[in-house]
């Protein structure tokens, strides 16, 4: 399988991980925080199916799965004063009281994952303050400490934390996937935008694939 | 010096969020105007427009801090296939000491500017910038660089993770292409400012010369 991942195929399969990014009721729901701010929900909600295949691939494989999710400490002590504000002037910002408990806090309701792609038990939940899941977490020295190598990464929202997470890792010596069917914006233009930053030149921080380049890839490391 | 600047009519709120920024608490950051990228991009209008901001900021008391992009000796494989590809990446990597890799002279820096090296994008990775900044009470982040989409966006998005407040200087940066960096700096403002704001030079430097109305 040429061409999926940037450099060199994995050794073995157990040493490359899932990480699917943020996909929070808050985020891609019915309800969550951004359907209650009346942005729309069909773009993230769409890759929900292409997400479920790609962790049923993943699982299938015994490749390693991470989930992320964003959000604050209830006391808010990890909200940066401006990220709170930015996000006050929609009128339902984070710390609020929302229709979902609290607007991405730890433990609310709207924090957690959407049950069509829940993490199942013994798979890793990473919470994170930031959009970078290597901000502020210990995300880096869980990889690093099993010897993962290679990170497929999929999710919610592209041009936001996904990205983030993708840059992150490229600094950090990661040999970093996106897939591109397997992740979404809310905005449609941000969208494209950041996927052909991140394909231009043939990828300068990873590569960018889609679900049938992983399932191909995924069977090579098992050939 | 003032005790507080005017705000900058930035995209998409007036900069900075809460009004406040002095010599004191906010910084200039120049990231990655080396000769080789300057020419690569053909960028010397921008490096023209980052040299007037440089000098105002100076004048206005605050700290210039310019960021340098170079191959590590212990490369990566991304890393490593980026420095093979060389020029075919759209934003090469040079070696460390070659005149390509050096600032470009015409920006003006300050003898005593502290200089970050960093074989990546994101100028905070394993270099000290964010310690340098926080020992000085530096909150605000105007940020000007090369490419818009590589070394000025990676290392603003690390920042705002960070909690600096950040201002992208629209014509002090470039990208590879024109698209890549509208688009960049679009996904910056969305949503009221997810990683930050965004404003041209002119808005900034006039924001620098007038004293805050109290």
């Amino acid at each position: 399988m040429s061409g999926f991942w940037p450099c060199t195929a994995p050794e073995k399969p157990g040493k490359a991980a899932l990480v699917v990014i943020d996909m929070q009721v808050d985020f891609c729901a019915p309800g969550g925080w951004v359907d209650q701010l009346g942005e729309d929900v069909s773009n993230t909600r769409s890759v929900i199916p292409a997400v479920a295949e790609a962790l049923k691939i993943a699982r299938g494989a015994g490749l390693a799965v991470y989930h992320t999710r964003e959000g604050h400490k209830p006391d808010l002590s990890d909200l940066p004063a401006n990220k709170q504000w930015r996000t006050r002037v929609h009128g339902l910002g984070i710390g609020d009281e929302g229709a979902a408990g609290r607007i991405l806090v730890r433990g609310e309701p709207g924090f957690e994952i959407v049950q069509e792609v829940a993490a199942l038990p013994g798979e890793a939940v990473i919470d994170k303050p930031g959009k970078s899941s290597f901000h502020a977490t210990d995300f880096d020295a869980r990889l690093k400490t099993v010897g993962i190598t290679h990170l497929i990464v999929i999710g919610v929202t592209s041009d936001c934390c996904v990205q983030s997470t993708f840059r992150d890792g490229f600094e950090r010596g990661y040999e970093c996937v996106i897939l591109e069917d397997c992740t979404a914006a809310v905005e449609t233009p941000n969208h494209q935008a950041t996927m052909d930053i991140l394909k231009a030149y043939g990828g300068r921080w990873g590569t960018v694939s889609d679900l049938a380049g992983f399932r191909a890839a995924v069977e090579a490391l098992h050939g | 010096m003032a005790d507080r600047f005017a705000s900058v009519a930035a995209n998409p709120y007036s900069w900075p969020f809460d009004g406040q920024w002095n010599a004191a608490d906010s910084a200039l950051l120049v990231l990655g105007f080396q000769n080789g990228m300057v020419a690569a991009l053909h960028a010397e209008p921008e490096v023209k427009v980052a040299a007037r901001l440089v000098s105002a900021v100076c004048d206005a008391g605050l700290p210039v801090i310019a960021s340098r992009r170079g191959l590590a000796e212990t490369l990566s494989p991304v890393a490593a296939r980026r420095a093979a590809m060389g020029a075919g990446m759209g934003d090469p990597v040079f070696p460390p000491q070659t005149p390509e890799w050096q600032l470009a002279e015409s920006l003006g820096l300050p003898g005593d500017a502290p200089i970050f090296d960093h074989p990546g994008d994101n100028a905070f990775y394993s270099t000290g910038l964010e310690a340098w900044l926080r020992q000085r009470g530096i909150r605000n982040l105007v940020l000007a660089g090369l490419p818009t989409e590589g070394l000025l966006h990676a290392t603003q998005r690390a920042a705002n993770d960070m909690g600096f407040e950040c201002i992208a200087v629209s014509d002090a940066c470039k990208g590879t292409t024109a698209a890549r960096h509208s688009g960049q700096l679009r996904i910056t403002a969305f949503g009221n400012g997810l990683f930050g704001t965004v404003a041209r030079s002119d808005q900034i430097i006039a924001a620098l010369s007038a004293s805050a109305l109290n």
